[in-house]
């Protein structure tokens, strides 16, 4: 076993470090970087708290979306299993699949999974009001 | 390799005696100046017989040269903008002779101003009057949609109209691993919409705030001419306008810097055209999967071992592209 504290709590005192100490005392020229710096950490962060609930949740949508050909999970990793019904799911878009009466659950399912995923990439963009 | 070694200094000096049939000619000084991942561009402070000329050279990065006739392809662009009076650097001398840098470039001439999407959007002694700036790009860009296809000297341009995109995106999207169900979506919707009729005439696509210079509030002259096709012009619009290109201010939706209002009307007026609500949204999603996948480009580059942090940064905005693909497409 590891000792503490975790990664999640590494990252988070190193970018806070940044943010504070760091990122004040850079030259002009070095500030992007260090601004990208504490991003990267902080997603890192984000993700790694996250854990995989949201991918669990997002591929049991694809299973209730995809229902005549989804097989079940099995021996499949959870990434694995992810990655082929999207497959399968982006091929169904393109042939017309969800023009018509699936498109309202498409659009729900595809609108909680970029949320699910901005929450670790860009949990700003969630809270933006429409011009 | 850099443009600053002596021998090449020497070289380019008696390569700009020859091309501007001059007796005497000193380089002041030459220094690389930020941006540009494919193309460079350097400062270029030549004394011409006496006289202090400010230039711009512009070449390709690094020692893979990408597509050998890209640069000439540029200076043949710019020459035809200047010459429908579209606000451009204008091209001086083009160098074909690897033996002069090792690279090939162009000379242009080096406009005063600022690009910087983070100033230009940002800071009023920068931008003092954004209506009158938006007006401007406007009616630049209606002239430079003005110059339609065939043209003698753009025979080289591809025709990219909005079931092109289409095709070409999709066709990138097959080449990846992972799959992408909301730029799929979004790419639908734009087939299913896909307008009946298009116009074609020469496109810039990628005329947007960071890519055009501000000089004592008035528009300078539009760069980064990499990118050029013959298309529908509303595409140029779309990008314009689109979301991922409004730096600090995403509630102005021309190019963060002004209201549709000060822009669009300008725009029909010089044009002769009209831009309707509906197709400005439809190439507002054209714009975001465009970008889409450039940032997946961009993502591939870093995994691939060209790492770069903003290259792994540009990979979490692909979240909120495709947020504004969703809220663009789903009630309309």
């Amino acid at each position: 076993m590891n000792d503490l504290p975790h990664a999640a709590d590494l990252l988070k005192t190193a970018r806070e470090a940044v943010t504070a100490e760091i990122l004040p005392a850079l030259p002009e020229a070095l500030r992007y970087t260090g601004l990208m710096v504490a991003n990267a950490i902080a997603i890192a962060e984000r993700e790694l708290t996250a854990g995989d609930a949201a991918a669990r949740a997002e591929c049991e949508r694809l299973r209730a979306l995809l229902p005549e050909r989804a097989e079940p999970l099995a021996a499949d990793t959870l990434t694995d299993a992810l990655a082929r019904y999207n497959q399968r799911l982006a091929g169904d878009i393109r042939a017309g699949r969800f023009d018509s009466k699936e498109r309202g659950a498409l659009l729900e399912h595809l609108r909680r999974t970029t949320g699910e995923k901005l929450v670790v990439s860009n949990p700003k963009a969630l809270g933006v009001c429409r011009t | 390799m850099s443009l600053n070694d002596p021998a090449i200094r020497q070289r380019l000096a008696e390569f700009i005696a020859r091309a501007a049939g001059a007796g005497d000619v000193v380089i002041v000084a030459l220094e690389r100046m930020s941006g540009g991942a494919v193309q460079e561009n350097w400062a270029l402070d030549v004394e011409l017989d006496g006289e202090i000329r400010r230039w711009v050279l512009r070449t390709d990065a690094g020692a893979a040269v990408r597509e050998s006739s890209t640069r000439a392809q540029e200076f043949a662009v710019l020459k035809v903008m200047r010459a429908a009076n579209v606000f451009a650097p204008e091209p001086l001398y083009l160098c074909e002779d690897p033996a002069v840098t090792g690279r090939l470039f162009f000379i242009m001439r080096r406009l005063p101003g600022v690009a910087a999407g983070h100033k230009v959007t940002r800071d009023p002694n920068v931008v003092p009057d954004p209506a009158r700036l938006a007006g401007e790009l406007a009616a630049n860009l209606a002239r430079m949609h003005r110059i339609k296809p065939p043209h003698p000297g753009l025979g080289f341009l591809r025709t990219m109209l909005a079931q092109d995109n289409i095709a070409h995106y999709r066709s990138y999207l097959d080449t990846l691993s992972r799959a992408y169900p909301v730029l799929e979506w979004g790419l639908r919707w734009c087939e299913i919409n896909a307008p009946a009729r298009e116009e074609t005439t020469f496109i810039h696509r990628d005329y947007r705030t960071g890519n055009y210079l501000v000089h004592d509030g008035h528009l300078a002259g539009v760069l980064d001419w990499e990118f050029p096709a013959f298309g529908n012009p509303l595409e140029d619009i779309g990008w314009m306008c689109a979301r991922c290109w409004r730096f600090a201010r995403p509630d102005l939706p021309v190019g963060g810097i002004a209201k549709l209002g000060d822009f669009i009307p300008e725009y029909e007026r010089v044009s002769g055209r009209t831009v309707s609500p509906q197709e400005l949204n439809y190439w507002q999603v054209i714009a975001h999967l465009r970008w889409a996948t450039i940032a997946l480009q961009q993502v591939e580059r870093h995994l691939s071992g060209d790492t770069s942090l903003e290259l792994a940064l540009t990979g979490h905005i692909i979240g909120q592209l495709e947020l504004e693909i969703l809220n663009l497409t789903e009630h309309a």
